[in-house]
């Protein structure tokens, strides 16, 4: 199974039943607004949160859980990794707190402890806890009006699939997370459009970690090749000096 | 005047400010004096320090190629120099990289937890080698001094192919990397920058300028210590770093013809005036300054030449590093903080590069000035005599009083309140006030549910009970002063009606009975709340709740209300579950509470609430 959750934007009411239960099961501090947070109410203490847009819409954020992950390939120590049920999730005692996976994220997820000495990432980890003891997670289980429901992605999928079917002038034909970035865990359908979750120069369907991999593949023989061009010029550089050498020799 | 006395003297003062600031970041933490944000995790030491110190200090393996692999003698007095550039210059970048990352002390974590294909974790092992190297190159300079270590000197200098060899490999491997660092960001970097050549530019532009920095180091230190500068050899230097320069302009040109955005560079938007700056700097006025003869000679277009690819070159990478990637939250501005932190490092790497220059034998002989030190003191800089006109004052005491005095006053001016302060955001004030029925309108779209306040007032024992509510704002209320939450009347939090306590105080006459007469009216400065509400915070009340205040109802009703309900709806079956949102909530558009509302509570003694208007607004189901 690989665990995913669906939001679907026209059942949601905004109560924030979600994000209370994510701070109660995760612990998370009490937050206050700060000069280092973005408006759309994530921060190191809230790991979800509703965005609220016209028109009675709200919109649940959270960790996409990519199925290619950039935050995991930019880790230089591998604090972040994909476990194999899904979910992304973070081991603070590797990480030594560069930030990469903030810079690299599509979707500016990843937030930071920035008034403490000793700073870490926060995100949302899927309660991958719950999820190993078979239990749901925590804000899915809080939502009053299953807006937002987890599962196994491929049937999530068609059960998105299945409502813009059953009411296509309700719902935008697209499901939120099928391809993008190469897919996510974390899939929304809505009536409106959801394209302001990513940047705005959009990612497009490649998975991000593959705009390095021709880079860092060439790595070794580069390092390899380099040493064999120096070694070369060195050789002939060397040689045209003795020849010289011996030319001068000859003249005297 | 002397000089170098007056600019280390700066120096030094620079580098006092920015330990200030270093130290509150390492106590406090980043937000202390960074701006730094969610939005924007890597800020100026980034894209002033790191990026740039690390592409100009190429010039270090790229003359090491030149003196020792190509073998072109006429640069061997620069090697020195070179490498002593390099190292400090990988030695900045190392402790701006210190300074900003969140858990310092596990900078050496990549070296037991690896992941290959992480630009950053290779990024990290090269400077960490490099480094290494960098120190093995330069320390036979500092030896020669003595001749204790004679035996690893002459080692080290016997191999020191070896050493060379592994420097560049390095070098190209790390100065590529940062290039790659980039590439994940195709979805925030402007298309200009944004390439997949990214690796290669970054790579060609460090070889191309590393020895233009090394040209301006020359220039710098020859002009202070006022030195005759070689400008033959210089600008033979220039010419050679120049075709490196074509190169580099060539590629990314063609690279950016050949991706469709020419147009792009000519839009008129800020970025592409930020590019045409960029390649100005960095290619055309190099180009033409030092690829023209008549103007290479002289040393002011080596001047301008250098100085200009340098910024440009620093331009381009800070570009790369933060100002080209969009932001979806908070700009970012460095505080001066940031600022003092990026300069202090910088001052610091120049007072140890001009160190090794009066100590050492970095070029032909030691730099030290004949007119101003006895031959028998070898110390470092002893006699500020000439500019102090105090011959006790050494000159080293001197920089010692600068230091402190200046890491005094910048502990000084580091404000104490930015990590610890709890702003409030300012939301528009609605009004939805006391009576007996509230229409909580949370989310002001006109359709609101009816709160019963009567009811609740009673049942919390009648008029001391207001407290019960109203003075929940705070974590673990305890006779907090009332201005702790209402701190402005107009806000939403704010339980303090103005205009009631005006009315009774006689209207606009009455404002002395508060607000003291020679101070500017506001919160702060009025009367404090219980000196008249004696009974106000009943004594010893704590109360513990899950936020610190109620930016909206909807907070208010989810960490007050709801729990008590949640309690309620367990004892008493019969009734709605009014803990649960969708007892209320039960379609996206409540139209049905509307007309509940209008139909309950219409009635004249109904004042004090702002009824939804019926219809007011077209909604569907
Ligand atoms: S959304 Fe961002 S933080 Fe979450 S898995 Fe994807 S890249 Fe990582
Ligand atoms: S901040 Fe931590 S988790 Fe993020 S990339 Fe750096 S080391 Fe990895
Ligand atoms: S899955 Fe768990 S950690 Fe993630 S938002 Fe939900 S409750 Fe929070």
């Amino acid at each position: 199974m690989k665990a995913a959750i669906l939001t679907d934007v026209t059942k949601c009411i905004g109560c924030l039943e979600c994000v209370a239960a994510c701070k109660k099961t995760n612990k998370l501090d009490r937050d206050f607004p700060r000069s280092w947070h973005k408006n759309d109410g994530l921060s190191a203490r809230n790991w979800t949160s509703i965005v609220e847009k016209p028109e009675q819409h709200y919109i649940r954020k959270q960790c996409r859980h990519c199925l290619e992950p950039a935050c995991v390939s930019v880790c230089p120590v591998a604090a972040l990794y994909k476990t194999k049920e899904g979910p992304v999730v973070y081991d603070p005692d590797k990480c030594m707190g560069c930030r990469y996976c903030m810079v690299a994220c599509p979707y500016g997820i990843p937030r930071y402890d920035w008034d403490k000495p000793a700073a870490y990432v926060q995100k949302c980890h899927m309660c991958i806890d719950l999820i190993k003891q078979g239990k749901q997670p925590a804000c899915i289980e809080a939502c009053p009006t299953q807006a937002t429901i987890f599962g196994d992605r491929d049937q999530l999928m068609a059960e998105a699939h299945r409502r813009i079917k059953d009411e296509p002038e309700k719902y935008i034909n697209k499901v939120y997370g099928e391809f993008e970035v190469g897919g996510t865990s974390v899939l929304y359908v809505s009536d409106i459009d959801l394209e302001f979750l990513s940047y705005p120069l959009k990612p497009g369907t490649e998975p991000l970690p593959d705009t390095m991999k021709p880079a860092m593949e060439a790595v070794p023989p580069v390092f390899v090749g380099m040493g064999a061009l120096m070694g070369g010029v060195y050789w002939i550089c060397r040689r045209r000096e003795k020849l010289q050498g011996e030319k001068e020799g000859n003249k005297e | 005047m002397d000089r170098a006395r007056i600019f280390k003297s700066i120096l030094w003062a620079i580098t006092g400010l920015g330990s200030a600031a270093l130290a509150t970041r390492f106590l406090i933490g980043l937000g202390a004096i960074a701006n730094m944000n969610d939005a924007v995790p890597w800020g100026l030491w980034k894209g002033f320090n790191i990026f740039p110190g690390i592409a100009l200090a190429g010039g270090g393996f790229v003359m090491t190629a030149i003196i020792y692999i190509m073998a072109r003698e006429e640069y061997h007095k620069y090697a020195k120099i070179s490498v002593l550039l390099a190292f400090l210059g990988y030695l900045t970048a190392a402790t701006a990289l210190v300074t900003e990352l969140g858990l310092p002390w596990l900078v050496w974590h990549p070296i037991i937890f690896w992941q290959h294909h992480s630009p950053l974790f290779e990024v990290s092992w090269c400077v960490m080698l490099y480094l290494t190297v960098l120190f093995l190159e330069f320390i036979p300079v500092p030896l020669e001094e003595t001749s204790r270590f004679a035996k690893i000197r002459i080692f080290l200098t016997k191999y020191k192919i070896v050493l060379v060899f592994l420097g560049i490999m390095i070098s190209t491997l790390h100065q590529s990397s940062l290039g790659s660092m980039w590439l994940i960001t195709p979805e925030k970097l402007h298309p200009l920058w944004y390439t997949s050549l990214l690796p290669i530019l970054f790579f060609l532009s460090a070889v191309a300028i590393g020895p233009i920095m090394l040209i301006l180091a020359i220039l710098v230190i020859t002009r202070i210590y006022r030195r005759r500068t070689d400008s033959q050899t210089l600008s033979k230097l220039g010419l050679l770093s120049v075709f490196g320069v074509l190169v580099y302009g060539l590629v990314r040109l063609i690279d950016i013809g050949v991706k469709g955005k020419f147009a792009m560079i000519f839009d008129g938007s800020w970025q592409s005036t930020f590019f045409l700056v960029e390649i100005s700097l960095m290619v055309v006025i190099p180009l033409v300054l030092m690829g023209v003869r008549r103007l290479r000679n002289s040393s002011g277009s080596l001047w301008v030449a250098s100085l200009s690819a340098v910024i440009g070159l620093g331009f381009d990478r800070a570009n790369i590093a933060g100002i080209m990637l969009s932001v979806d939250g908070p700009m970012y501005t460095p505080t001066l903080f940031e600022v003092l932190v990026s300069l202090a490092i910088i001052s610091a790497a120049i007072l140890a590069f001009l160190f090794g220059i009066e100590r050492f034998k970095i070029w032909d002989t030691k730099w030290e000035d004949p007119r101003e030190k006895p031959e028998s003191h070898p110390d470092f800089d002893r006699s500020a005599e000439v500019w102090l006109g105090t011959p006790r004052l050494a000159g080293r005491s001197v920089y010692s009083l600068i230091f402190v005095v200046s890491l005094a006053v910048g502990f000084a001016i580091i404000p104490g309140k930015r990590i610890y302060s709890d702003g409030v955001q300012e939301v528009v004030s609605q009004k939805a006030y006391g009576g007996d029925t509230l229409c909580i309108d949370g989310n002001r779209d006109n359709y609101g549910v009816t709160f019963d306040h009567k009811a609740h007032v009673v049942r919390n024992s009648n008029d001391s009970s207001c407290v019960l509510c109203h003075h929940m704002n705070q974590p673990n209320d305890k006779q907090s002063g009332c201005y702790s939450c209402h701190r402005d009347m107009y806000q939403t939090t704010d339980a303090f009606r103005h205009d009631w306590h005006a009315d009774p105080a006689n209207a606009n006459i009455g404002c002395m009975e508060c607000h003291a007469i020679d101070q500017e009216r506001l919160a702060t400065t009025a009367k404090a709340c219980d000196q008249c509400h004696k009974d106000l915070i009943p004594p010893g009340a704590t109360i513990t709740i899950e936020k610190y205040m109620a930016p909206s109802y909807t907070d208010a009703m989810h960490f007050l209300c709801i729990d008590c309900h949640r309690q309620k709806a367990e004892e008493l079956t019969d009734k709605p579950d009014l803990a649960l949102c969708t007892t209320c909530h039960r379609w996206k558009h409540p139209n049905h509470l509307q007309d509940e509302v209008a139909e309950k509570y219409n009635h004249p003694y109904f004042n004090h609430v702002v009824l939804p208007q019926k219809g007011s607004k077209e909604k569907g189901h």
